[in-house]
């Protein structure tokens, strides 16, 4: 039976490959969508991920990077670094800015850094080398038609651009990069000068551990000395980040997603009833011939399923492709396509969709009659 | 020639209908993707959008709430009561975090309310009281309906521990719930003190916002004062500038697919009557009467699935919020223009292919055979 498909689908080779890239094409929107939602997820992960740092600390209570307000006590930092393993904490903190520029703004993040924790990918220019300069994401840099040397202002506060960075987003907002001696004298420049200590300054201290130290060990010391602070693991933190995506992303992305797969099982049964339309005569003979209505059934579920396959790699090119268009003319977005785990549920999903497609047609074959073949 | 189209698209009525509901599934992703990204928005701007407030005070340099963090010193909400025109002055303090409920966290807008607050807080209310006290928080009924918590639950801000005293409506959304506390709980999670983020104004009757705005502008120092109006209206448009290039993104992919889908029925409606055309233009219709009659079956489904695509979108995403509590919907007609201008550029080239079939069909083929 499986040679009768082949050679059926050999015989029409322009349908044949046409008919494929319709589905793949289909097939390419849900891992369009799988890839952006991965995309989102990634964007998260590695927002802490890029920081460096073996553990990160933050305030008690705090159990998040992203989206999270945490202030660390200044005083905590001796504390910290007097525990052994531990050879230098490194201060961050995010600020959460909008950005404006010819009346279009953005918010962004100000990623504030000053040993550690700075850009991890320049793409553009040169990282922070002296006052009032700012690393600023691609994303930020494309849509505000930004370039290297540029001024970029914030509440009246002026950087210089000194370099570009790839993907450092999360939560479709752009990170920009400055040092803690403009973060200071952006706060001196706005009105809460005389009130510093309310503003955040400390979020997170990214530690740097000595080679041989076991760093559970060296989180559980931090946390007994230190009441102030929650100790992680970066990856711990980036899986928090994470799952807070899946809670606010998952949800319209499931919805998302099932569109996606109601189009790719319209697409695979509207291919499959017009070729079993078009090949009635050929059926006719075969039923005239002595195949069952269960035969011919079993056939077009065969010919789906090998359509549905001659079109996965095409599908998965077409995605690559279209995920390489949307990251280049907006950068803000990550579309991971071959990630594995959603990847592999795409492929079984289309196997699955292949089959209810070819249900579509099998009402023809059972009424087929096999007089047809004698007639005109 | 057009009767003949129509006719040759009903003889099949279930592929044509597979195939409208294939556009229409293509052109209603689309829409939806538009309808989240709008009802998202909508959601973003509830809290001023129901705050009664004629003008919004804020630090200078910062003009919206969304992802904004705004800090004003407190001896600033007297100044701006003693500007001519200001009938009564509140204000409130602002973060945006996490909130850990029933064991999920949500990214919400948690606004500080001082207890004898009469502008603010929640606009609806679903359960319980509506200003909290010390140690109390307000949060969306949807928040804890999908964490399993209720009044007198337990939920935390960082490593403050508040307990549930109102459930709110109309206050969920995806990006950002809108939770309430006391002023003084809230001060003790930023670590602050003295000062608030936004100050609300009523207006004297028949003063008019926009001038008071400007008024408080030129007569306290650092702050951004604008008319509430004009606050929504940039919360709002910031909000779905986040989501414009994903939605033209996904317009086009939407387009495409439709255009797949439209392209292959017609082209399969033409290589089946390919005898016919062959008659056709043996008896002397020349290649222009059957493009427009390609053109013309383009058109029908397209229209067809456009119109399916408006039905559905009409009766199926307003019941979405019902099944995810946390999805907020807003159809528009701007989705639909914009789908229907896809839609006919669609039609248009989808033809092209099943046209050229046409043209390369030999009138004399059908003395053959």
């Amino acid at each position: 039976m499986i040679k009768l498909v082949g050679r059926q689908l050999a015989y029409d080779g322009g349908r044949t490959l046409f008919v494929s890239i319709a589905i793949a094409a289909s097939l390419a929107l849900v891992l369009v969508l799988e890839g952006f939602e991965q995309g989102l997820y990634i964007q998260l992960k590695n927002a802490v991920l890029n920081r460096g740092g073996e553990l990160i600390v933050t305030q008690s209570g705090v159990t998040n990077f992203i989206a999270s307000r945490s202030v660390l006590p200044q005083m905590s930092r001796e504390q910290i670094e007097a525990v052994d393993g531990v050879v230098e904490a490194h201060p961050m903190t995010i600020v959460p800015v909008i950005y404006e520029r010819h009346g279009r703004k953005t918010p962004i993040f100000f990623m504030v850094y000053d040993t550690a924790g700075g850009p991890a990918n320049i793409v553009q220019g040169k990282p922070i080398s002296g006052p009032r300069q700012i690393v600023v994401d691609e994303s930020l840099a494309t849509m505000h038609d930004l370039h290297v040397g540029d001024t970029f202002v914030v509440s009246n506060y002026e950087f210089r651009i000194s370099g570009l960075s790839r993907q450092a987003a999360a939560m479709f907002t752009s990170f920009s990069f400055i040092t803690y001696d403009d973060l200071i004298d952006f706060y001196f420049n706005s009105d809460l000068v005389g009130d510093i200590m309310n503003l955040p300054l400390v979020s997170f201290f990214l530690l740097q551990l000595e080679p041989s130290a076991d760093p559970a060990r060296v989180a559980g010391q931090i946390e007994d000395r230190v009441p102030d602070v929650d100790v992680f693991l970066p990856e711990q933190l980036a899986a928090n980040d994470v799952e807070l995506g899946r809670t606010l992303f998952g949800p319209v992305m499931k919805a998302l997603l099932s569109v996606s797969y109601l189009i790719c099982l319209l697409v695979i049964g509207i291919i499959m009833f017009s070729a079993i339309y078009s090949r009635r005569r050929s059926l006719g003979v075969m039923k005239a011939l002595g195949f069952t209505n269960a035969s011919l059934t079993l056939a077009t579920f065969m010919e789906a399923l090998l359509l549905t396959a001659i079109a996965i790699p095409v599908s998965v090119l077409l995605a690559q492709s279209t995920g390489w268009i949307i990251e280049t003319t907006a950068p803000l977005y990550r579309i991971a396509v071959t990630e594995p785990a959603p990847l592999l549920r795409t492929l079984v999903a289309a196997g699955a969709l292949a089959a209810l497609g070819a249900l579509l047609p099998v009402r023809i074959i059972a009424r087929l009659d096999p007089v047809i073949v004698f007639r005109a | 020639m057009l009767r003949w189209s129509l006719k040759n698209l009903l003889t099949e009525p279930l592929r044509l209908f597979t195939s409208a509901l294939g556009v229409a599934s293509a052109f209603t992703l689309v829409i939806f993707f538009y309808a989240v990204f709008k009802g998202e928005s909508e959601q973003i701007v509830a809290y001023p959008k129901h705050t009664d407030a004629d003008v919004w005070v804020m630090q200078d340099g910062v003009s919206n709430m969304h992802m904004a963090s705004s800090l004003l010193w407190d001896w600033k909400q007297t100044r701006v009561a003693r500007i001519e025109g200001v009938a009564e002055v509140s204000s409130i303090l602002y973060l945006n975090t996490v909130v850990s409920a029933g064991g999920k966290k949500w990214f919400s807008y948690v606004v500080g309310l001082d207890e004898d607050m009469s502008r603010g807080g929640p606009w609806e209310m679903a359960e319980g009281k509506a200003l909290p006290a010390a140690g109390e928080a307000v949060i969306p009924e949807v928040m804890a309906r999908l964490t399993g918590i209720g009044i007198g639950d337990p939920i935390s801000i960082t490593d403050k521990e508040l307990r549930v005293v109102g459930l709110s409506r109309g206050s969920f959304s995806m990006a950002n719930s809108v939770c309430f506390v006391s002023k003084t709980d809230l001060e003790d999670i930023m670590n602050t003190g003295g000062s608030v983020s936004y100050i609300l104004v009523k207006a004297k009757p028949g003063v008019d916002p926009g001038e008071l705005a400007q008024r408080i502008n030129a007569g306290v120092e650092k702050v951004n004062a604008l008319p509430a109006g004009e606050f929504v209206r940039r919360d709002r448009e910031m909000a779905m500038q986040m989501g414009t290039e994903i939605i033209r993104m996904m317009t086009i992919i939407g387009a495409l697919l439709a255009l797949l889908i439209v392209a292959f029925t017609a082209y399969q409606q033409v290589t089946g009557k390919q005898r016919e055309l062959a008659i056709a233009k043996a008896i002397g219709f020349r290649n222009r009467h059957i493009y427009v009659s390609a053109v013309f079956q383009t058109f029908v489904l397209t229209v067809l699935g456009l119109l399916i695509s408006i039905v559905v979108s009409y009766t199926l995403i307003p019941l979405v919020p019902a099944l995810a509590p946390q999805i907020s919907v807003s159809i528009s007609h701007e989705a639909f223009t914009r789908v229907g201008l896809a839609a006919i550029l669609v039609a248009g080239l989808a033809a092209l292919w099943p046209a050229r079939k046409v043209a390369a069909v030999d009138p004399m083929s059908v003395f053959r055979d």
